[in-house]
């Protein structure tokens, strides 16, 4: 039950260092640094990924739109490029034609046998020739070469004559004819120059030849392409569209002369593309039909590769986070540690500096009750070498043996606050009476007090019970403090110490001192390391940074208080208990 | 850790200033309580009454002795004088063999107790080094009382110091036998000190399972 | 007969300031004690001393403060501090400051009343 509890309060407590970044920089403990990497891995890896997609979402939409113009434009250019083939293919069976009637007169061609003749050899040279003819001003077959039977037909009332007197070309459409296959018919004016007169030279043509060029166009499956007329007749065949003279239902009129391509919606319900173009000098419009969208099966693999560069961009971006955060809270971490290494050290170096010079002021102090026995011992050797007798200056030997008394009194107090103070160094969690170890503090400054005149008084309240806390480190505070407080104030200033309980929980001391006091503004720096209002060489500064430190480590609190000119008053909280208040 | 093995260090060194002054304490309270009874017989002699020659000579040894005791005293608190002052800084310059002679001056009471004899073998014109005096002294006390612990009565060590290399070589060289201990704390850090050596170039070697250590230092250049 | 050494021994501790004044006067030196500043310099303007023994580590006044106002007084007046061991720089300072030397306490009477004989000689020397 207890492990799980801990378990899930660490979880919480863990989970809360997220958000409370601040407070963290306290106790310095794994999880911070943990969570410290965490969130920097977190943050920066979004950060890096947010621009990281919105790149490849606009250039996947960008790149799709330039896929679809590009394809859109290739389409129309093969349009166009198969309607001016067809174009090319009309005018030049056009041009034959316009040639024969300018080789040959009227009269040749007349003749069935020349027409014959010319007629094997055009069709030699133009594939898909069906049959050859003449056709009077009046409308009537003159001669013909072919497999119909259409000598001496009157065509005078079909549109085609009356269309081919007015524009001098014409081109039909497709029509079923010989066998049963798709033809279709083109025929030229020939006007007599001077005379007024015309005739016309007309020919069929087989379809296949005009098949060849709407397949030729580079189609995929699903697509098509065909040619039909302005009503909707097909006039090639189409792969889904129906046969040839079958009837196209066109999806919306077409009127644009130029090649358009356009999105349609399928009777069946697909989208696809349509594209157009009239084919100019003939009732013909090439029609083409796009169903594959291959400009998307291209996204598809750009998609796959993206996809691919995106996710190993990721991968790569968290990974080099990773070692990057790592690196960084190692960084922090290894930092913190040196910083506390370092102030380990410094309060090392001043709890060394304190008990070295505590232990040369016994040295000094001792000085003079050894001498004083030094003395009495040597006066008392003196008078018995001149007077001889022991018992002749009785009176005068016992008063000088009671001054050696006191003598090793003296020195046997002194050197005892030795024993008590290095009984302690190791010892760091003690129950001990609060005022015991203020007065030992007060009792090594004792001589320092005495010497500059200064008045101490005490007003230790006797209820505070044993506390709990170090001793040494205390000492050390309070230690700190008075020497400070001795150095504030001149000759015979005033010291005032009290202690008591602030409550249940705390034990409070002040030291107050009618010295110079600390200007408003020095105030709030004295607690800084190495601030020191000392002349150049005389104290470290560290002193009361190093007490601040100290107190907070128990626990406790330091505050002072001052005005220049009347005096300081530092005040000290300590809890009876470490670890709490 | 380094961590931990700073920490420990720091506290080592502690336990040592700690050791140091209550020896130190105790060696002068000594002397204190043999002026105190040499104060107090002749004051019996007198209360008794006794007079003569033969009295006044045996109050003049005692006084006598009295006298010594004070410059025995004397000599004791100028050596800690001189071992506290060094606790104040931690770098500076100072001449090693004078650290030592502190040194052994406040251990020489633990060695005595056993009759181990802390024998000086100090190169006299030793130059001054620039270091931190008073963690010398603690490794040397540190591997003196391990030697003094595991040493058998009557026993010897010899602290040499030589210039050697350009550096002054600190040897601790104990002669007799060794002796089983019981050891109510924890074990000599052993891996502690040699690590702290190893950072100062020195050595820390078992010397028939006595500690013999060297350790170089470097003189200063002033 | 030369006259008796007039000796001035300036010290807080009167244990020790006694009887050494009585040994020293068992020595057949004049000695007056005085334990603080003001004591002593009262004393100078009744009959001045040859020779002032002077502990730096008075309270109350700077031993400095007596020397250098003895030295004003009277330079030919001789003073020899006394001093715990170790006050390596209050004796330089004192030395530097005209003392003419120093004893460390404890005393070595033998060693005080040499010293005090070649502080005399110095001064009967200067007077003349």
């Amino acid at each position: 039950m207890e492990p799980e509890k801990t378990r899930k309060r660490r979880l919480l407590d863990f989970i809360r260092t997220w958000f409370n970044a601040h407070d963290l920089f306290g106790i310095l403990s794994e999880d911070r640094y943990k969570s410290l990497k965490l969130r920097i891995i977190l943050l920066d890896a979004v950060l890096s990924m947010i621009p990281l997609l919105i790149v490849v979402t606009i250039s996947y939409f960008w790149f799709l739109q330039i896929l679809k113009d590009d394809f859109r434009n290739q389409m129309k250019w093969e349009i166009e490029n198969s309607k001016q083939s067809i174009e090319f293919f009309v005018d030049q069976k056009l041009s034959g034609l316009r040639f024969l009637t300018s080789a040959y007169s009227y009269e040749q061609l007349s003749d069935q046998e020349t027409l014959a003749g010319i007629f094997s050899k055009f069709k030699q040279e133009c594939g898909g020739l069906v049959d050859l003819g003449i056709i009077t001003p009046d409308g009537i077959q003159r001669s013909y070469v072919g497999p119909y039977n259409l000598k001496g037909k009157d065509y005078t009332n079909q549109d085609w004559f009356h269309e081919v007197i007015v524009r001098s070309v014409y081109v039909s459409d497709v029509f079923m004819g010989y066998r049963k296959l798709p033809h279709f018919a083109i025929a030229v004016k020939k006007e007599n120059p001077g005379k007024g007169t015309f005739w016309i030279l007309r020919a069929t043509i087989d379809m296949e030849t005009l098949k060849k060029y709407p397949y030729s166009m580079n189609l995929r499956e699903n697509d098509d392409a065909f040619i039909i007329t302005y009503d909707g007749t097909l006039q090639t065949p189409s792969r889904s569209h129906g046969n040839v003279l079958e009837k196209y239902k066109l999806p919306f009129s077409l009127h644009a002369q130029a090649t358009t391509i356009q999105n349609i919606i399928k009777p069946d319900g697909s989208p696809a593309i349509f594209g157009y173009a009239f084919i100019d000098d003939s009732p013909w419009i090439l029609v083409t039909i796009i169903k594959s969208n291959p400009y998307l099966k291209i996204p598809k693999i750009f998609k796959n590769e993206l996809f691919i560069i995106t996710v190993l961009s990721i991968i790569f971006s968290i990974a080099v986070t990773f070692v990057l955060a790592q690196t960084v809270v190692n960084r922090i971490k290894k930092a913190d540690r040196a910083r506390e290494e370092a102030m380990a050290n410094c309060e090392h170096a001043s709890k060394m500096s304190t008990i070295g010079r505590l232990a040369a002021g016994v040295a000094h102090e001792i000085n003079n009750p050894l001498a004083i026995i030094n003395e009495k011992a040597g006066l008392m050797k003196d008078i018995l070498e001149t007077s001889g007798d022991l018992q002749k200056n009785r009176d005068k030997f016992i008063s000088q043996i009671n001054g050696i008394f006191d003598g090793v009194n003296r020195c046997r107090t002194i050197t005892h606050r030795l024993l008590g103070f290095s009984r302690r160094m190791d010892i760091s969690h003690d129950a001990f009476d609060f005022n015991d170890a203020l007065k030992e503090v007060i009792g090594f400054i004792e001589k320092e007090i005495l010497y500059r005149n200064i008045t101490l008084n005490l007003n230790l309240t006797d209820s505070i019970p044993k506390i709990e806390s170090d001793k040494g480190q205390l000492q050390q505070v309070i230690l700190n403090i008075i020497n400070n407080a001795i150095d504030a104030v001149e000759e015979g200033g005033l010291i005032e110490v009290s202690s008591g309980s602030k409550d249940i929980n705390t034990v409070r001391v002040s030291i107050k001192d009618n010295g110079s006091g600390i200007p408003k503004d020095e105030l709030k720096h004295i607690f800084e390391p190495f601030y020191s209002t000392k002349e150049k060489g005389k104290g470290t500064g560290l002193g009361l940074s190093i007490s601040y430190g100290i107190m907070q480590k128990l626990g406790g609190s330091i505050h002072v208080d001052s005005e220049a000119g009347k005096g300081t008053t530092f005040t000290l909280e300590i809890p009876k208990k470490i670890g709490e208040g | 850790m380094t961590d931990n093995f700073e920490q420990e260090l720091r506290f080592l060194q502690m336990r040592f200033i700690g050791k140091i002054l209550a020896g130190f304490t105790h060696e002068s309270k000594n002397y204190l309580a043999i002026i105190k009874e040499s104060a107090g017989l002749i004051e019996d002699m007198i209360k008794l009454g006794k007079s003569g020659e033969a009295a006044s000579n045996q109050y003049l040894e005692i006084t006598h002795s009295i006298e010594e005791q004070i410059e025995k005293s004397t000599g004791l608190f100028k050596y800690l004088n001189r071992f506290s002052h060094r606790m104040d800084t931690q770098l500076s310059d100072f001449n090693c063999n004078e650290a030592l002679e502190e040194l052994i001056a406040l251990v020489n009471r633990f060695a005595n107790q056993k009759r181990i004899e802390l024998a000086k073998d100090f190169q006299q014109d030793l130059p001054q080094i620039y270091g931190n005096p008073s963690m010398i002294q603690f490794l040397v006390f540190s591997f003196l009382e391990e030697n003094i612990i595991t040493l058998d009565q009557n026993s010897r060590i010899i602290i040499k110091t030589e210039t050697a290399n350009g550096s002054i070589m600190i040897r601790i060289i104990p002669e007799g036998n060794l002796i089983e201990v019981e050891r109510e704390k924890e074990e000599f850090p052993y891996e502690t000190y040699n690590t702290v050596l190893k950072q100062l170039g020195g050595a820390l070697t078992r010397l028939k399972g006595a500690l013999k250590f060297t350790f170089p230092l470097k003189v200063s250049d002033s | 007969m030369m006259s008796q050494t007039k000796i001035l021994l300036v010290d807080d501790e009167v244990e020790f300031a006694s009887a050494l004044a009585e040994r020293l006067q068992m020595r057949d030196y004049d000695v007056k004690t005085a334990s603080n500043g003001l004591e002593a310099m009262a004393l100078f303007h009744g009959s001045p001393p040859d020779i002032v023994i002077l502990d730096l580590r008075i309270p109350g006044m700077d031993g400095l403060e007596i020397l250098k106002n003895i030295k004003i007084f009277d330079p030919t007046i001789e003073v020899l501090i006394l001093t715990g061991h170790g006050d390596v720089e209050s004796v330089a300072e004192g030395m530097k400051s005209g003392a003419f030397e120093y004893i460390m306490k404890p005393i070595d009477i033998a060693e005080l009343t040499s010293k005090i004989d070649m502080a005399m000689k110095k001064r009967i020397s200067s007077r003349d």
